[in-house]
């Protein structure tokens, strides 16, 4: 045994060796490249730089030529290299720059978002969101700060964005002690509160009252299922509906974010966080969701139904689809398109609580990730497309004449466009360019959008209210053993709870409270609070 | 003793019929599902489930697949090459490392079994993993991070030694004492007396080339270099985005049927290699290893 | 070392030939192993590896927290067991029978027919299984009505869970299992089944006698393969039968879908390489003991 251990022993060595010697090739491999790319780059510029020359000396430098990496979320439309090809025509000629437009493809974006992000991968541009962990991001280190590049290389942007949106873009990254920006906004106001879709037609012919409460709701649940049996109300996942009622109703602000966050204050006294679990209201709503469960508004297999509640209404056996307003309005249309007869209502649920609350600038932006070779020439290249017309329209819709075409006012997008029609080989160029999204510039569309989204848009502008949550950067780091931990718990007897699945309500709110009070959600509490307070304080919120 | 052994021998044939019979129909009749699936209208899928048979045909899946032929035929051409040098590299290398470790002779083979073994257990992550092909190793968009992160795998590896293993040793013995060099006898020896595992692996190996849509997700950004499973994986992926709450405000005129998609695209991916099957059976033919050693 | 050298020089082409198994391990397995650290540190993206800040086994604290580990633990194990007794047996059972039944042309049907079940991802999978069992026009409810009788809520109940992952897990490995057991029985010489025949054995006897102690180093093989993975693995079984059904977790619960539900959305390289970290460790003691026994007991079976 000995000997055979000694053996082992000396292989494992030479193994071991063997490891450093090839860990250090790789390694080694790495950095040659990293320092032969910029030895190269000289040498190109100078067969390159005599066309510019002669511009005044305020202007960046754009001697040399620089292919930029840019990555969006999401899938390439077919034509995308084409756009890109001609995009970068003019690209080229105005300042020396290409870029090469990556998409994560929809397949676990998270994922790799997170790969990208975290192992310094080398990639001058990226779209940055809140929901997809903007915040946290910037926090950890991961994005640029811009503050000092933003007036020299996108001059035109940092003069027109909103002051208001740039300070929502602020972040202070830890090491650091003042807020800076690390991501350039969409300059695109967004309403987007949760409603319910709901069958008008059946509402009207069964004599329900007109939606405008939870009672209504309730019964028009109830009127559906009583006068159609086969219908199942919410024929789907009725959990997110059912989580952004109960929100709605008590007027319940998420203060954190995702569906496992139980940390919510109301509007009135936002210092006052509590973790809903442990309210009166929730046991009455654990208590009602049983009653409405029971009742069959939804069916006992809705958490690992794989309907959508939104097919369920157009094959004629579901009544009710939790979307935003302009999903909703996307939804609506096209309902209206495949099933002309079904007739259409939708509660935005803010109408509860009578404010809306726009969404963050940083809703969507463009961040450069701190490993970027070239961070200014991505600004100059955003500047431009931002705010030249013919990068945007080339950028955002398409080639003109292949993908859209401008109506006779020379502003109305039509698209198709005139002479094509909807075929299997015409599809609207539509990538995710939320990021470089700027209102003055977006255009209308001619006959698509739901007529009654813009009557929605003016009621939320009359009750806009500022948004003053959405603003508190969490990462929990601190408490990330607790924060993962009370996520399982809220998977695992939340779900159920919030669906009225269990048996007995009672003992099932008991276990759930027993086993957040066991993962720590005081401790998330805790944090919460503090980054809350430090945040109210910072902005002057009581 | 004729007529005991028959008995036995019928019972046994009726048993292994029944049995077999039964867990064919069970392994069929998914599949069967799959393929109707594929056919039937998604309005039908939604309301009633799959069925065996639809009421309805149609072929609106399979359309809105291909409403780019060129794509399709690109990412079979890039994963028929990719399967074809991949087996045969990944193949060639197991196959002389199992010989090795199968060796008696070979003093080290325990060590180096669980060298490679070890791997099995413990990795570093998905992080220094990533760093290490993209950073190190510059594989981003390139077919190489196809073909090699994946190119051995030690269950392979230790289940080809087990199959060598049962290779008499003195085959070893005689040739040596003949002059043959370790790798001729590995050649001319060894490798046609391994048929069956050597067909068992390269299947395995055959098929995870052929599925391989994983490398391709992480690595691969240049839609011409799609392997064909990682295409139709991320149509189907962008079907299930249009219904997430991030793609809201995208158009509702480009969504895809998404469950008869699904089945369309188990339906054009596993085809081929359904068919290929019935040609990788003939290695398992009684009777070869026998006939070599007394050849 | 010397005697090390000593072999390199002797073996030199044995080594040529395992050199670039080695060397692949030792660059795509080996370099990026070292990432294990992280288990044990605060993830920083902007430093070095070994710059990150250690912080001993605070990453495994979210295992713990929840009290959840012991039934994930046990879960994980549990279902592992039968998928590899279970599966073992009827694949072995299906190679017996597919290597001496006559009839070809049956044989060779049933041998491909029994490999689609692997080609059928589990997404859908949990399609299929979710038609079967839904509450409202589920196969299985439909067919109890039609009898007469209350329909089932499966998605309530965690009882017959378990034996649906089982069955579904056996059934998608069937085929592919059932090719290493036919592979080997091929390898197995004919002269020993003749001699039997001719001393009147029967057919059962001389599969108990001679086929199935031939198929024992295969079966110790697979076995050790599997067990080094016995805390991990079949995510994708899990999650797409289970889904987020909290209501059956307490019978379907696994380590990975756990981890899983826990790191979604907290995305923190620190905690999930813990959770591997002590799925692998418990794997290596679990192998390692078991490939003592069998060194002792059967040298030419272990693996290493």
């Amino acid at each position: 045994m000995k000997g055979k251990l000694k053996r082992y022993g000396s292989l494992l060595i030479a193994l071991t060796m063997l490891i450093a010697v090839l860990a250090a090739c790789g390694g080694n491999s790495g950095n040659k490249e990293g320092a032969s790319s910029p030895s190269a780059s000289p040498s190109a510029s100078d067969s390159a730089s005599s066309p510019s020359a002669g511009g005044d000396s305020d202007k960046p430098d754009t001697s040399k030529k620089v292919e930029l990496v840019w990555y969006l979320l999401g899938d390439p439309h077919k034509d995308t290299d084409k756009v890109i090809a001609e995009l970068n025509k003019n690209l080229e000629k105005d300042l020396n720059t290409t870029i090469k437009l990556n998409f994560t493809t929809w397949t676990e974006w998270q994922t790799k978002y997170n790969l990208m992000l975290t192992t310094g991968e080398k990639i001058d541009m990226i779209f940055a969101s809140t929901w997809a962990d903007y915040f946290k991001y910037a926090k950890k280190g991961s994005f640029l700060p811009l503050d000092d590049l933003l007036p020299k290389y996108a001059p035109v942007t940092w003069s027109k964005v909103p002051e208001q949106d740039w300070t929502e873009a602020k972040v202070v990254a830890s090491g650091s002690d003042k807020a800076q920006i690390f991501a350039v906004p969409a300059t695109y106001p967004e309403y987007t509160p949760d409603g319910f879709v709901y069958r008008d037609d059946w509402r009207q012919e069964l004599g329900l009252p007109e939606i405008k409460d939870l009672d209504s709701i309730e019964a028009y649940l109830d009127g559906v299922k009583k006068a159609k049996p086969k219908v199942t109300p919410i024929n789907g996942k009725a959990f997110n509906e059912m989580l952004a009622l109960f929100r709605a109703t008590h007027q319940y602000e998420n203060v954190g974010s995702g569906d496992g966050n139980l940390m919510v204050a109301k509007y009135s006294n936002p210092r006052d966080i509590v973790a809903y679990p442990f309210t009166p209201e929730f046991e009455a709503w654990a208590k009602k969701m049983k009653e409405w469960a029971d009742k069959g508004y939804w069916n006992s297999d809705t958490l690992n139904s794989q309907k959508e509640a939104g097919d369920a209404i157009k094959a004629g056996n579901g009544a009710v689809y939790w979307r935003n307003a302009p999903g909703a309005g996307g939804y609506i249309v096209g309902v209206g398109q495949t099933n002309p007869d079904i007739k259409l209502g939708y509660f935005p649920f803010n109408r509860l609580y009578g404010y809306a609350t726009p969404n963050l600038s940083v809703n969507n932006a463009m961040a450069i990730p701190k490993s970027a070779a070239n961070p200014e020439r991505s600004l100059m290249v955003l500047d431009k497309i931002r705010n030249d017309p013919k990068y945007f329209d080339l950028f955002v819709y398409g080639i003109e004449g292949t993908h859209y075409s401008i109506a006779d006012d020379g502003k109305t997008l039509v698209s198709p466009p005139k002479g094509m029609t909807v075929t299997q080989d015409w599809k609207r160029y539509d990538i995710a360019s939320w990021g470089v999204r700027v209102e003055s510039m977006v255009r209308e569309k001619q006959g698509s959008g739901w007529e009654g989204f813009d009557a929605l848009l003016e009621e939320f502008k009359g009750m806009s209210k500022p948004n003053i949550f959405a603003g508190i950067t969490l990462d929990y780091e601190p408490v990330k053993a607790n924060k993962a931990a009370v996520d399982q718990v809220f998977e695992q007897y939340g779900k159920p709870l919030m669906l009225g699945l269990v048996k007995d309500v009672d003992k099932s709110i008991a276990t759930f409270r027993d086993k957040l009070t066991k993962a720590g959600y005081e401790k998330v509490l805790e944090y919460t609070k503090t980054e809350a307070n430090k945040y109210f304080d910072e902005k002057g919120i009581q | 003793m004729r007529i005991k052994t028959e008995k036995s021998t019928v019972a046994f044939n009726t048993i292994g019929y029944i049995v077999l019979t039964f867990l064919t129909v069970i392994c069929l009749i998914p599949f069967w599902v799959v393929l109707t699936g594929s056919v039937t209208p998604e309005l039908e899928i939604i309301n009633e489930g799959f069925k065996l048979w639809p009421n309805e045909l149609t072929f609106e899946a399979y359309r809105s697949m291909m409403t780019n032929p060129g794509v399709i035929v690109r990412a079979y051409e890039v994963s028929i090459v990719l399967t074809v040098t991949g087996t045969a590299l990944s193949l060639f290398l197991t196959a002389m490392a199992g010989y090795v470790l199968s060796r008696k002779d070979f003093k080290y083979r325990n060590g180096f079994s669980f060298y490679i073994y070890f791997t099995l257990l413990f990795s570093g992550g998905l992080i220094p993993w990533y760093i290490l092909i993209v950073k190190d190793l510059q594989m981003k968009d390139s077919y190489m991070a196809l073909l090699l992160p994946f190119l051995v795998s030690a269950w392979n590896i230790i289940l080809m030694k087990g199959f060598m293993k049962s290779i008499p040793e003195d085959i070893n013995e005689s040739a040596k004492i003949d002059g043959a060099g370790d790798f001729t006898i590995f050649i001319k020896l060894i490798l046609p007396l391994s048929t069956p595992g050597l067909a068992t692996i390269g299947l395995f190996v055959a098929l995870q080339y052929w599925n391989e849509w994983f490398l391709a997700n992480l690595f691969i950004t240049t839609a011409d270099k799609y392997p064909l499973q990682f295409l139709l994986y991320r149509t189907l992926a962008s079907a299930e985005a249009l219904k997430t709450n991030i793609a809201l405000s995208l158009n509702a005129d480009t969504k895809p049927p998404s469950e008869t998609l699904k089945m369309a695209a188990a339906v054009v991916a596993t085809g081929p290699i359904v068919f290929l099957y019935p040609f990788v059976q003939r290695f398992f033919v009684k009777g070869l290893l026998i006939g070599s050693v007394k050849g | 070392m010397r005697g090390f050298i000593r072999e390199l020089s002797k073996n030199k082409v044995m080594f040529l030939m395992l050199a670039p198994v080695v060397v692949f391990f030792a660059i795509f397995a080996y370099v990026p192993m070292a990432g294990v650290y992280y288990a044990f540190t605060n993830y920083d993206p902007n430093v070095s590896m070994f710059k990150n800040e250690f912080v001993g086994m605070q990453n495994f604290d979210f295992l713990f927290e929840s009290g959840a580990l012991w039934t994930i633990t046990r879960n994980t194990i549990l279902y592992n067991l039968a998928f590899i007794f279970i599966g073992n047996f009827l694949q072995i059972v299906c190679a017996i029978f597919l290597s001496e039944l006559p009839g070809k042309w049956f044989k060779k049907t049933a041998q491909s027919v029994m490999f689609l079940p692997y080609f059928i991802s589990f997404v859908l999978v949990g399609a299929f299984v979710f038609n079967l069992f839904s509450t409202d026009n589920g196969v299985v409810n439909t067919l109890l009505e039609k009898l007469g009788m209350e329909p089932y809520d499966f998605y309530l109940n965690t009882a017959p869970w378990k034996y649906i992952i089982v069955f579904f897990n056996v059934w998608k490995g069937l085929g592919y299992g059932t090719v290493i057991y036919l592979a080997a029985i091929m390898s197995i010489s004919d002269e020993y089944h003749e001699a039997a025949k001719i001393d009147g054995a029967s057919i059962f006897q001389r599969i108990r006698f001679i086929t199935i102690p031939m198929l024992m180093p295969t079966f110790i093989l697979l076995l050790l393969l599997a067990l080094g993975g016995i805390l991990k693995g079949q995510f994708d079984l899990f999650y797409q039968i289970v889904g987020d059904n909290g209501m059956l977790f307490d019978a379907t619960d696994v380590i990975d879908t756990y981890v899983f539900r826990a790191l979604t959305g907290n995305f923190d390289v620190g905690m999930g390489t813990a959770a591997g970290f002590y799925q692998s460790f418990f794997g290596l003691i679990l192998v390692l003991s078991v490939n003592y026994i069998i060194r002792k007991t059967r040298e030419d079976y272990a693996v290493f």
